[in-house]
């Protein structure tokens, strides 16, 4: 019960601040900007498409575009897998350092909550918000579904993909803003690794380097296949070991500062 | 018959800060419906001390029992036997008055007809009716520390720990302050408040304990004790390190 009292004000707070409400905007603004020109291109293509057999449909190049722009290329307008590098980090900098910093740390200890359930009821609270803006942004590709053929299984698979891309990085957010002094350096810090897991695989192969490591350790790897359709108990397994070992970091710093003060 | 179970027993705690003992071996009981006034100069240990008690900061050794459990073992009973209020009210300053009492309830474990019933009661006690809809961040501090005090004794707590109350309050305030404080004795809770002002011991405690650079120098009860000997056993210690309990005793 107290994870969910945990979460409860975690999400409270989450909602009255303008913050979450200014990326939603900015963000959803943007990825309605980007379905319209996937859709306009879409449409435009679609009578030659048509005549190609097994061609590209509605969810190749509109659904799962909308989500990342990893398999189309064109990074801009950005899809929510590029968004999500950049607003995560700043939706959790102050879940923890913001406490720090405003001095209610204490509170949460002197609550008798161990630092595991403070962790986790903050984490869901960070994912709830990301999964009502998931929705939200499938919601566009999705308001078509009446009138086009969508392909379920493989916009499942993407979607998938894309809330496990969500959760690791809510968790190296929250992680990062454990062990930050101030919300800023958190925001700074989990931006750095987003991007550097984002693409350090495609670094790596520009520079000559083509060790499987890399590709292992690249966020993008893994979600790329489950946009193409594909979902592998690895790739799972990898973001689930993200997302574990981020939050354990977490749970072990927040408890060192209660014990160090 | 035997003796009552202490609500708060401390033997000898100890705490480094700072590579220094801030702590040192302090050891304390205090029963149901006690105030124990806890003085010191800046630096002595007080604040430290409570944070331990109030289950925020845990000791480098000795033990903590609460209604004679270890609270180490059982840091959940934080949540329903102690209330505190650090020495700045920490609050969030984007919710209202209203939110934190909530938020504070239910960490507590107040769930329903119980939290809407302790909220009221609060509420009306300690007259935040006009600020509910208040965001904390725009409160005075006489307000703040006014709504720390609520979110500390929403849950009807066993031992109250206060860290400075009269802190920023004027005059009527620290009077109702005392008068809530009584109010709370009488009902049977144990309180520990640190203070640096002597008027506010005299005033609100029935026990004293002093501390200086870390360790309890003395710890005895206010009966009879007038300010004048407690002022002149407080400034032997703080200026020479050793107090006169004789001079207490003898007032």
């Amino acid at each position: 019960m107290s994870v969910i009292a945990v979460t409860r004000l975690e999400l409270r707070r989450l909602f009255v601040r303008p913050l979450a409400w200014v990326l939603a905007a900015l963000t959803l603004g943007q990825l309605a900007w980007r379905f319209t020109l996937l859709l306009g291109g879409f449409l435009a293509g679609q009578i030659k498409l048509a005549a190609l057999p097994g061609g590209p449909g509605y969810t190749d190049l509109v659904g799962v575009p909308m989500l990342s722009s990893i398999l189309t290329g064109g990074v801009l307008p950005f899809g929510v897998a590029e968004l999500a590098l950049v607003i995560v980090p700043l939706l959790t900098m102050s879940v923890i350092a913001g406490e720090r910093s405003n001095g209610t740390l204490p509170l949460w200890f002197a609550a008798g909550l161990p630092a595991s359930r403070i962790v986790l009821g903050k984490y869901l609270a960070l994912m709830l918000w990301l999964v009502l803006w998931l929705a939200l942004a499938l919601a566009m590709p999705l308001s078509l579904a009446h009138g086009v053929t969508l392909d379920w299984g493989k916009l499942a698979s993407a979607s998938l993909g894309l809330l496990l891309t969500l959760a690791a990085l809510a968790a190296i957010g929250v992680a990062c803003s454990a062990y930050a002094s101030h919300a800023s350096i958190a925001a700074s810090v989990a931006l750095t690794l987003g991007l550097a897991m984002a693409g350090v695989n495609l670094a790596a192969q520009k520079a000559g380097a083509t060790n499987g490591v890399f590709n292992w350790v690249a966020l993008s790897s893994h979600l790329e296949s489950m946009l193409r359709g594909l979902v592998s108990t690895a790739d799972v397994a990898w973001f689930l070991i993200v997302i574990v070992v981020a939050l354990a970091l977490a749970t072990q710093r927040l408890a060192a500062e209660k014990e160090r003060g | 018959m035997s003796a009552p179970t202490a609500v708060l027993e401390l033997d000898h705690i100890t705490r480094h800060r700072a590579g220094r003992p801030a702590v040192s071996g302090l050891t304390l009981r205090l029963d149901s419906g006690q105030v124990l006034g806890l003085l010191g100069v800046n630096g002595a240990g007080k604040s430290t001390t409570l944070a331990m008690v109030a289950g925020a900061l845990a000791p480098d050794s000795g033990a903590i029992r609460l209604n004679g459990k270890d609270f180490m073992e059982h840091p959940e009973l934080a949540r329903s036997v102690i209330g505190w209020l650090p020495e700045r009210a920490p609050l969030w300053p984007e919710l209202t008055v209203s939110e934190h009492l909530d938020a504070h309830g239910r960490l507590r474990g107040l769930r329903g007809t119980g939290l809407a019933q302790a909220h009221r009661r609060i509420v009306e006690r300690l007259e935040l009716g006009s600020l509910s809809r208040r965001l904390a961040g725009v409160l005075s501090q006489g307000q703040r520390q006014r709504l720390g005090l609520a979110c500390a004794l929403l849950h009807s707590p066993q031992l109250l720990v206060l860290d400075e109350p009269a802190n920023a309050l004027d005059p009527v305030q620290v009077a109702a302050l005392r008068e809530v404080i009584r109010e709370q004795a009488a009902a049977g809770t144990a309180i520990i408040l640190s203070t640096h002002l002597l008027a506010e011991v005299t005033a609100a405690c029935d026990r004293v304990a002093i501390l200086h650079e870390g360790q309890l120098r003395y710890d005895g009860a206010l009966d009879g004790a007038d300010h004048k000997a407690l002022e002149q056993t407080f400034f032997d210690i703080a200026m020479r390190g050793n107090g006169s309990n004789d001079r207490m005793q003898a007032a």
